[in-house]
């Protein structure tokens, strides 16, 4: 006999005839409760948060925030995740993560039963779902157009053209953009990737920099340089930010 | 090459079909005493006379039974042919004759040598046979070969039908109608059937539009309200829709599915990015000389600008550039929260004006 153990489960799809057809999938899974049905990104942010489900079927193409922006926002929070969707595009870097299943709609109740048994085993071993490395490979190549920012409940999308300057503090980054601060869970290095096809530059171990956003460069010291923002910012360069500096303008 | 040598099966049913021949010779032409010298004197013969007859696949040839079949200028022919195996065939029983003679096996061959004229009958008669044959097996092979063509051509025809389709369609919207199937076929069986039928319908129009080339504009509308009404099932109240077309441009005639992919364009990167989505308005008028068909919808103006979006306009604007040169034109533009699209004409009837 194996114990049953209950799974708390939300459905995020913009569609309704696609959320009451996971909820008669799930019907005939008593160990799956529904905690939640989302029909936006943004109760879905919401509901993750505070609910902490441990398992996510959750669509891609969404209004505003799509499955993946939605996975990004959860960080930390992020449940098991079962993308469904009539995309086949994303399938491939999905499962390049083995981090989640990909059901193709339209799927089989048998179809959704063995990605919930995948589902099961992760939860029962308590798995960490590589949220960042299922982020990342999604982003592969495009590059990024915006940032998502968490704020409680508050969800901010912020264009990349608006951001002046990114400061490393230690496990977040801090955004600085339009005269106001944000602060995000990721690390400098990976912003730096996701950015660096979008006119951004590391100047510093501790800063990204907009580079159409800089005025001019000061010696500041022997060897020690500074960058001078058009809003009279001051930022260190680095030697090797220097360099790369150099390189671009 | 004779077609009966490509395939060895019909060659052993040829030489067969002159079994009979050869025994119907045994059996008419056989004397009583004689059986023996009958069976050994006309059945290698036979075969002889069945490698002799296919020559008449050639003639046949020559003179094909088609419109303008004459058969006074192909039975002289034949005719003269058939003679000419008659004679051969008088040499050849001759030849073979003698040589059973010859082997003194006591076989009495010199029942038939005297018999030249029997011979030339025999010949003559058989090749004859031969030409029938051949006619039929033509026959046979065209007609083959005829249903063989309409078989192909049906399946280019659908084959091209179905890559305007595969152009025209975005996919997802397939696998997206079918997973809201899917999904109520258990608590809404009713709606189910519906939007089967909705889509059934809908890439029926599709593929039937695909191949004629102009369509009037309340045509074009009924299609565009199809695919409209099942994305409604997907999308419910998110999605509205508002249609007006003036009297005059009801009638006006429109390249087909000129108006699909602004309409699909309108639902997946207008409404579908929209929270509380929004309303898809058609309008179309005329002043008598230019048609005007506008698509305009509301879009969320930091939406992610997808690869697909673009293609939709570009496939019309390419439509109208073969179909109409410079005198059909389309502008895009995005103004205060809305995407409008813009179709301009020349305005025609299926009716030329100056008719009562």
């Amino acid at each position: 006999m194996t114990e049953l153990t209950t799974l708390t489960a939300v459905i995020i799809d913009d569609e309704a005839p696609a959320r009451s057809l996971l909820r008669e999938y799930l019907s005939a899974h008593p160990d799956v409760s529904i905690a939640a049905e989302c029909a936006n990104g943004y109760e879905a942010v919401k509901a993750a948060g505070e609910l902490k489900p441990d398992l996510l079927l959750l669509d891609i193409q969404m209004p505003k925030l799509d499955g993946f922006e939605v996975l990004d926002l959860i960080g930390r929070d992020a449940a098991n995740v079962i993308f469904t969707t009539a995309y086949d595009e994303y399938a491939l870097r999905a499962f390049n993560v083995h981090a989640v299943d990909y059901l193709l709609k339209p799927f089989s109740a048998e179809r959704l039963a063995e990605s919930l048994v995948l589902a099961r085993v992760r939860i029962r071993n308590r798995e960490p779902v590589p949220v960042r490395e299922l982020v990342a490979t999604y982003r592969e190549g495009s590059g990024l157009d915006r940032l998502l920012i968490r704020d409680r409940s508050n969800v901010h999308v912020i264009p990349v053209d608006q951001i002046d300057y990114i400061e490393a503090q230690d496990d977040y980054v801090s955004i600085r953009a339009a005269g106001r601060s944000y602060l995000k869970e990721q690390t400098l290095g990976e912003l730096e990737q996701h950015l660096a096809t979008k006119g951004f530059l590391r100047i510093h171990r501790r800063y990204i920099l907009n580079v159409s956003r800089l005025a001019r460069i000061e010696l500041s010291q022997k060897d020690s340089r500074t960058a001078i923002l058009k809003d009279n910012t001051e930022l260190p360069i680095s030697r090797s930010g220097y360099a790369k500096l150099r390189d671009l303008l | 090459m004779h077609p009966i040598f490509v395939d060895r099966r019909l060659l052993g049913f040829y030489l067969l079909g002159y079994l009979p021949v050869g025994a119907l010779l045994i059996i008419g032409l056989g004397q009583h005493e004689a059986w023996g010298t009958a069976v050994v004197f006309f059945l290698p013969l036979t075969v002889v006379y069945a490698f002799i007859g296919l020559s008449a696949y050639y003639l046949c040839l020559a003179f094909p039974i088609s419109g303008d079949f004459r058969p006074w200028r192909s039975i002289p022919a034949q005719m003269s042919a058939a003679a000419t195996v008659g004679g051969l065939s008088v040499g050849i029983a001759w030849l073979w004759g003698a040589l059973l003679q010859s082997l003194n096996i006591g076989l009495r061959t010199d029942l038939y040598l005297s018999q030249v004229w029997l011979m030339f009958v025999v010949g003559a008669l058989l090749f004859w046979l031969a030409i029938a044959v051949h006619y039929i097996l033509i026959a046979s092979i065209a007609s083959h070969r005829a249903e063989r063509r309409a078989l192909e051509s049906g399946l280019l025809a659908r084959e091209a039908e179905l890559k305007a389709l595969r152009a025209q369609l975005d996919p997802h919207f397939l696998f997206n109608s079918l997973n809201s199937i899917s999904s109520l076929t258990t608590g809404d069986p009713a709606s189910a059937r519906r939007m089967c039928l909705l889509l059934a319908d809908f890439l029926r129009d599709t593929l039937r539009l695909g191949a004629t080339e102009r369509i009037s504009v309340r045509e074009e509308v009924s299609v565009a309200q199809r695919y409209l009404a099942i994305e409604q099932v997907r999308l419910g109240s998110r999605l509205a829709a508002s249609c007006t077309v003036s009297e005059e441009a009801q009638i006006a005639r429109v390249p087909a599915l000129i108006l699909q992919p602004l309409i699909e364009n309108a639902v997946m990167h207008g409404i579908a990015h929209l929270l509380d989505g929004g309303t898809i308005s058609i309008r179309a008028d005329s002043d008598g000389a230019c048609l005007r068909i506008v698509v305009s919808n509301p879009v969320d103006s930091d939406r992610p600008r997808s690869k697909g979006a673009g293609l939709g306009l570009a496939l019309v604007r390419q439509r109208l550039q073969s179909q109409l040169g410079t005198d059909g034109q389309l502008h895009a533009r995005e103004e205060q929260g809305s995407f409008i699209a813009e179709v301009l004409i020349p305005y025609e009837t299926s009716v030329p004006s100056g008719a009562s």
